[in-house]
């Protein structure tokens, strides 16, 4: 998410699906979207009846080449060469939207002097590269002027030190030549895809960009969605209909995974996660992560409300809102660390739920053979996955690797509910909350992932209390105050009005369920007075702990109407306004006073979105800008928050309030994308002399091993797709005989050029795979 | 075995064998397309499967109708997610597939089975392309074609291919198409039957009545298309002749069939046959327009089928997507093989006799 | 250049330049052999029919011809002839039902033959053809055996004698009917194999009937010159026919009745009961030509289902017919 987050403010596709029916052109890279998403590809189909062109990149020919007008197959890998080719075809050719680029991108912010790019310096790194800890200080990578916020700019672009010129100077290289050696694109194709993104870009035309896990899951990912957004705010394309990036998701509520997260380093909202060691206290944390202007000024309102939300009445101004409870950051616990550490026995038990580890995750067979040196290991699936059976039936078993006998984990399998079995909230690629209802009840022991999450923490919440043990604090501070119906399950629209927010109590108990707004009638399990009224946004959250939130940027969905807006099912436009609710605040279009020009009026009627009218901005989407901000406001003494941002500045989550063709700050491999060849890539680099990512984390053991670049054992390059007929790791279709017969078997398919004969052994370093293959196999390239 | 559908036991083991076939026999002779009693009565009750409840269609058709049916983004512009009466009012309706919106994502196939209770019918790679189905059958009612050729489709550039000329070695193009039940304007199967298990509905369509059929197998030689098919044992309910219904049960509660429902880039389009006859021709002269050359409608009028119900838009010739160039519903043979048939007969009269009395 | 050469060319053209100009290699096995239509599946359904049919159209073709002679017996005061082809008749009217019935996929429901009588389907016709068959030849076969041993004396042997008349005229009518709507069942259908020769089947399947009738009259003993008559011209006609069908051959859509198995079948089984009868006959080797013939009308209907199975799932002969 830090590729769309630093380029743009929010980690989220910045358009919706529907959307790209108006666009002109859609560039489908790192993707198969007719395959992995084919409900939203209906709107890339509505398009291109509509006239617009369809380009698939990608290294295979997959049913979205099939569908697409132009195909481009790709070496794997290598996107960042094409996409940054293109930046450069568009700077040179002074193609870009110019008044687009001037005023709602930093292109014309001005660097400090001792920043230097690896174009000017020798060692071809960035300025800041620290050999000793592999990594960069990005000191020297700021603007000049007042921080991130007031920085001096040059509205001519043509200031040597300004973003422009550097951009310009750092994609030199990148020429279509450069294209053909590394990404096996000949020069004749590459100008057929810059002339049609060019054209279909401008003051009347959009064009969009769509992406997957094709890009995301690269050790160079955050810098692939970075070019792309670094083309498309230069032809202009962001936040105005038809254009954006879509980024689209792996499957449902992918994006609600990170806005909500499962990960380690975030909390809801993308708050980031306290460190250990220099964010001890309340104030050290909030010092860290408030800028002086943009919407993230208010970090403090949004996370002492999260922790209201987590700690209700025991978080007070005196214990700083109960910070300490909050465990924080001492190391990397990201998947491979904490799969070593279960390899290494330094973790006792894991709950493995809604995921299969040992069919979907890399390196599986280091994964089943760690789950054998777990103490305990929880598994809840809908089916009896692989996960749950490593210790009977697995590939170490059969080799021997693993014995029954000697596998010591205390294996438990709960049944779970299917996702029509439970209520509950998906949130979308396009940040859309879509409420989904129960169908039917789940058989036999089967029950949600929700009621085992609750049932579990009473449990543990009675236990901590009981023990009166200090370590248990926070357990016992925990403010678990869900209704729940006769079966135990908690109400899950209370967890989405706890998420949406509310004003905490400040008077004695009266009989809330009468007063308007407040919902569940604001009491808790016991029958206490809990919370007042919802409340109707982000911008009503406090930071004196009279609010609580359980995610900012949620916040809206159930408000004081009491209509929980995720499961409203009447789209009054084409956007679908009405159907669910899209994050922040119902915009489906984010950015989107970027979709009228500086002055405020449409760049063209064809495209218009929201435009200033009367004093107020107005128009089809929710404008995502503050409402009766002039077009021509000027901030005149560094104000502070979103005031402090001008009126023709529309990425108002940066402090700056402009879409970043340079990243000051939040990206540790360097400001700008550079090239670099996947970790076990089979060739060289051919534009620096560094052949990988110089800050990617090597995590590197005998069980795990990796070929370096260049390999010659290690020739070929094998890559993993999605098919439609399946879902993910296979849990919910492969048990599932309508969808099974559909594609019973696994397969690759191999070029051509390459066919061997009928059984296939593919070694890599880490193990080796045997498929069978028959018949005939779609063609794909070889390059 | 449970059931949703309540089945009404067929008359011909309770009425009186002759008076009821003399009936039927008058009405056989009289009108060729029987005012159909439905035999599958839909019943919102609790005999309703788990996966079904969610879909009580009633409920949601209230639902949708309270709050003015539209579909997310296009509004009422797609036919396939309006609800209609064209059952109730006799109109005839149609399926309109094409190849060039299709992404042969095979979710027609999966509601189909799901929504109509069609068992699996093997876990087999057959490999051809993507496709693991093989070809419409008894289990198989909607069938996604994968088409892998050696030429361009439309102006389509895949790699180097159609940039120019000069490149354009090896060219490539792969097709999905949605095969289904054609519903004849002269259906073969519906003129062989010989319980009156096929009729025609009120909508135009061919239909089966399960309960009816006796698992003759005419039906599945007399199919120009080579649908239908007798479904072998141990499947649930082997022995009968099964295809697509045109989602008959569906259509009579004014719902759009199960495929064209879930079709995500409507490639499968459902409404009334004049508007899809009319759209159809519209969108080969659009195509014909923007490079697709090759593009045709197969839709065969002029042979003795006069037409089909569900037609389909094609690129190249038909013959590569397994349909028949040109089908002939084979009642056109009658009148050959009958008067064969009798003369051999009245000729076997006279040999015989004329045997006895020349050496008797 | 041999393959491995080729490869190691590519790969070092990968490696200098980045990117692999010109065709690779051809594999084994490869190009992958392109089949006609849509990978080679059939375009028609090949029939589901088992051996049940095949020995009902012989065993109906055999009834329904005998009843035409045990008319003719009548007829003509060949009483005793008469009475063994009626008796022939009966069991073939016995028979054919339930194997009729044994084929249906669902047998329980064999009754909704007779649900509804569409004069376009042969199936339902027939279906009416063989009911109609057994409703004259059964009581047909009981009032003549009644009748020509005159137990009940005076008026009701008479009376007995007049419906058995009637009765085997009926399943005179019926009987030739049902020798060769069987002809007319396949022929009338989509499969090219069989509504190619729809002319042909019909006199065919009526001729075969009539053959394989007189050589189990004449096994039976009945050696007598009206049989031995009939016995040669069904010869002739099936020698006839066979040089009919190699004449009117159709390429590759009636290809499966020349090739094969069915092919092999079908030329057996005319060669049995064609010439080789006719053969038999002319050197008086009247029970061999009898055997001959019936063996080869017994052959000649599965050869006929089997040319209609291969037929069916050859999607070639299903374009060329259309062609």
């Amino acid at each position: 998410m830090p590729g769309l987050g630093t380029s743009f403010g929010r980690g989220g596709a910045t358009t919706a699906q529907q959307d790209l029916a108006n666009a002109d052109c859609i560039l489908i890279e790192g993707s198969s979207m007719a395959e992995a998403h084919p409900v939203g590809f209906r709107w890339v189909m509505k398009a291109k009846e509509r006239g617009a062109t369809i380009i698939h990149v990608d290294p295979r020919f997959s049913r979205t080449s099939a569908l697409a007008d132009i195909w481009i197959p790709i070496r794997a890998g290598s996107d960042i060469a094409f996409l940054g080719a293109l930046v450069r075809h568009i700077i040179e050719n002074e193609l870009f939207f110019r008044e687009y680029v001037v005023h709602y991108t930093n292109a014309s912010c001005i660097l400090r002097d001792d920043y230097g790019d690896p174009e000017d310096r020798a060692d071809g790194y960035f300025s800041g590269w620290n050999e000793d800890a592999r990594n960069y200080s990005m000191q020297s990578w700021q603007y000049k002027g007042e921080g991130l916020s007031f920085p001096e700019r040059d509205l001519t672009l043509q200031d040597s030190q300004c973003v422009f010129q550097k951009l310009k100077r750092h994609f030199a290289r990148y020429t279509p030549e450069m294209v053909e050696k590394v990404c096996g694109i000949s020069p004749a194709l590459f100008y057929k895809v810059a002339d049609t993104l060019v054209k279909a870009s401008g003051p009347d035309k959009t064009a969009a960009i769509c992406y997957a896990v094709g890009w995301t899951q690269h050790s160079k990912g955050v810098q692939i969605i970075r070019t792309a957004s670094i083309l498309q705010l230069l032809l202009g394309n962001i936040g105005r209909p038809g254009g954006g990036i879509l980024a689209l998701r792996g499957h449902a509520s992918i994006q609600g995974s990170t806005d909500i997260p499962t990960l380690y380093d975030i909390l809801p909202g993308y708050l980031p996660m306290p460190r250990g060691g220099e964010e001890e206290t309340l104030q050290q944390y909030l010092d860290a992560h408030t800028p002086k202007t943009g919407l993230w000024s208010n970090t403090p309102s949004y996370f002492i409300s999260l922790l209201k939300a987590y700690y209700g009445k025991h978080a007070t101004a005196e214990n700083n809102f109960g910070y300490n409870w909050l465990p924080k950051l001492t190391a990397d616990h990201s998947f491979f660390e904490y799969l070593y550490d279960m390899a290494d026995g330094k973790m006792e038990g894991m709950f493995l739920i809604g995921q299969n580890s040992a069919v979907g995750a890399p390196n599986s067979r280091l994964q089943r053979k760690s789950m054998a040196k777990l103490k305990w290991f929880v598994i809840r699936d809908m089916v009896e996955t692989e996960p749950a059976r490593f210790w009977r039936d697995s590939a170490e078993i059969e080799r021997g690797e693993l014995k029954t006998e000697e596998i010591e984990t205390e294996v438990f399998f709960f049944p779970a509910a299917g996702h029509a079995e439970k209520e509950g909230a998906f949130t979308n690629t396009q940040r859309l909350l879509q409420w989904r209802e129960k169908a039917v009840d789940p058989p036999g022991d089967c029950r949600s992932d929700a009621w085992f999450i609750h049932q579990l923490a009473l449990r543990l919440i009675g236990k901590a209390r009981a023990a009166r043990d200090p370590i248990d604090e926070p357990l016992r501070a925990l403010d678990w105050w869900y209704p729940e119906d006769r079966f135990g399950e908690p109400k899950m629209e209370a967890v989405l009005a706890e998420i949406n927010g509310w004003k905490t109590p400040v008077a004695a108990a009266t009989d809330r369920g009468s007063i308007e707004g407040v919902l569940f009638g604001g009491v808790d399990r016991e029958g206490n007075h809990h919370h007042e009224a919802q409340i109707d946004g982000y911008e009503e959250l406090k930071n004196d702990g009279s609010t609580a939130c359980g995610c900012w940027i949620y916040s809206g969905v159930f408000s004081r109407d009491g209509v929980n807006k995720a499961n409203s099912r009447k789209s009054r436009d084409y956007l679908g306004h009405g159907w669910g609710f899209s994050w922040p605040s119902d915009r489906r279009i984010i950015y989107n006073r970027a979709s009228a020009r500086p002055g405020g009026e449409p760049w063209s009627e064809r495209k218009k979105l929201v435009w200033w009218d009367s004093g107020n901005w107005t128009g089809i989407d929710v404008p995502d800008f503050k409402k009766d901000k002039p077009p021509d406001y000027e901030p005149q003494n560094q104000e502070r928050g979103l005031d402090g941002q001008r009126g023709d500045a529309p990425f108002i989550l940066h402090e700056d309030g402009l879409g970043w063709l340079y990243v000051p700050k939040g990206l540790q491999d360097g400001p700008m994308p550079t090239h670099y060849e996947p970790l076990e890539s089979p060739v060289h680099n051919a534009l620096y002399s560094r052949d990988t990512n110089p800050v990617v984390n090597w995590f590197t053991r005998a069980e795990n091993r990796f070929a370096p670049p260049g390999d010659p054992r290690f020739p070929f390059v094998l890559t993993t797709y999605r098919l439609t007929e399946h879902h993910t790791g296979g849990g919910m279709s492969r048990f599932l005989s309508h969808l099974s017969e559909l594609q019973p078997e696994m397969f690759v398919e191999v070029s051509p050029e390459l066919d061997e004969p009928e059984w296939q052994n593919h070694p890599s370093s880490r193990g080796s795979v045997s498929f069978w293959r028959s018949g005939p196999v779609t063609r794909q390239c070889c390059q | 075995m449970s059931r949703s559908w309540k089945v009404r036991r067929s008359p011909a083991t309770s009425f009186p064998v002759v008076c009821r076939a003399v009936l039927l026999f008058l009405i056989g002779l009289s009108n060729r397309r029987p005012n159909l009693v439905c035999r599958r009565i839909y019943t919102p009750n609790s005999h309703l499967p788990a996966h079904r409840m969610a879909e009580d269609f009633r409920a949601v058709t209230a639902r949708r109708a309270k709050c003015g049916e539209t579909m997310i983004g296009e509004g009422t512009q797609s036919t396939n997610q309006r609800r209609h009466n064209y059952v109730q009012e006799n109109v005839e309706v149609g399926f309109f597939t094409g190849p060039t919106v299709c992404i042969g994502c095979k979710a027609c196939e999966v509601a189909c089975k799901e929504w109509n209770e069609v068992p699996d019918d093997g876990f087999t790679w057959i490999g051809n392309s993507y496709d693991n189905t093989g070809r419409l059958g008894a289990s198989t009612w909607r069938h996604v074609l994968f088409l892998e050729q050696d030429c361009q489709k439309g102006n389509q550039i895949t790699g180097l291919m159609g940039l120019s000329d000069a490149q354009s070695e090896d060219p490539f193009r792969w097709i999905f198409l949605s095969d289904v039940c054609k519903h004849c304007e002269e259906a073969g199967c519906l003129e062989a039957c010989p319980t009156g298990s096929i009729v025609r509905t009120e909508v135009g369509s061919v239909f089966v009545q399960n309960d009816v059929c006796n698992g003759c197998g005419y039906c599945v030689v007399s199919c120009p298309f080579g649908v239908i098919d007798r479904r072998p044992q141990p499947l649930p309910d082997a022995g009968g002749a099964f295809k697509c219904t045109f989602c008959y049960d569906r259509q009579k509660s004014g719902l759009v069939p199960a495929c064209a429902k879930v079709c995500p880039t409507e490639s499968i389009v459902f409404g009334r046959l004049d508007d899809l006859r009319a759209r159809a021709s519209q969108r080969v002269e659009q195509l014909k327009q923007s490079g697709y050359e090759d593009a045709q409608l197969y839709d065969p009028q002029e042979t003795s089928v006069r037409g089909i119900h569900a037609f389909f838009l094609i690129l190249g010739e038909p013959e590569a997507y397994g349909l028949p160039p040109k089908p002939q519903v084979p009642t056109i043979y009658l009148k050959s093989a009958w008067t064969s048939a009798l003369l051999t007969s009245i000729a076997a009269l006279i040999a015989v006799l004329g045997a006895f009395l020349f050496f008797g | 250049m041999t393959t491995e050469q080729r490869l190691e060319q590519l790969r070092e053209q990968a490696w200098d330049k980045g990117i692999v100009a010109g065709r690779g290699v051809d594999v084994t096995g490869g190009p992958i052999p392109r089949r006609s239509g849509y990978y080679g599946q059939p375009v028609v359904k090949p029939p589901v029919w088992t051996w049940e049919i095949p020995i009902y159209f012989f065993i109906g073709g055999l009834a329904g011809m005998s009843a035409v002679i045990a008319f003719a017996g009548l007829v003509f005061h060949e009483i005793d002839l008469a009475r063994t082809a009626m008796w022939l008749a009966t069991i073939g009217a016995g028979l054919s039902p339930v194997l009729l019935t044994i084929d249906l996929g669902r047998p329980r429901l064999f009754l909704n033959m007779l649900r509804v009588f569409k004069y376009k389907s042969p199936m339902s016709v027939g279906a009416w053809i063989v009911f109609a068959f057994g409703a004259c030849v059964i009581p047909g076969l009981i009032a003549l055996e009644l009748g020509t041993r005159y137990s009940f004396g005076g008026g009701t042997d008479q009376f007995l004698k007049i419906f058995a008349h009637l009765l085997v005229i009926g399943s005179a009518f019926w009987g030739v009917l049902l020798a060769t709507y069987t002809g007319v069942l396949l022929g009338v259908t989509a499969i090219p194999a069989w509504f190619l020769h729809r002319v042909l089947l019909p006199i065919h399947f009526g001729s075969a009937g009539l053959g394989s009738a007189t050589a189990l009259l004449e096994l039976l003993g009945h050696r007598v010159a009206p049989l031995s008559a009939l016995g040669f011209l069904a010869a002739a006609i099936e020698t006839a026919l066979w040089i009919w069908l190699e004449i009117d051959k159709h390429g590759a859509a009636d290809r499966a009745l020349h090739r094969g198995l069915p092919g092999w079948l079908i030329r057996g089984s005319e060669f049995l009961s064609g010439p080789l009868a006719l053969i038999l006959r002319l050197t008086n080797l009247v029970p061999l030509a009898a055997i001959a013939f019936l063996l080869g009308a017994f052959i000649s209907r599965f050869g006929w289902i089997e040319a209609g199975k291969v037929c069916g799932r050859d999607p070639e002969a299903v374009f060329a017919s259309q062609g």
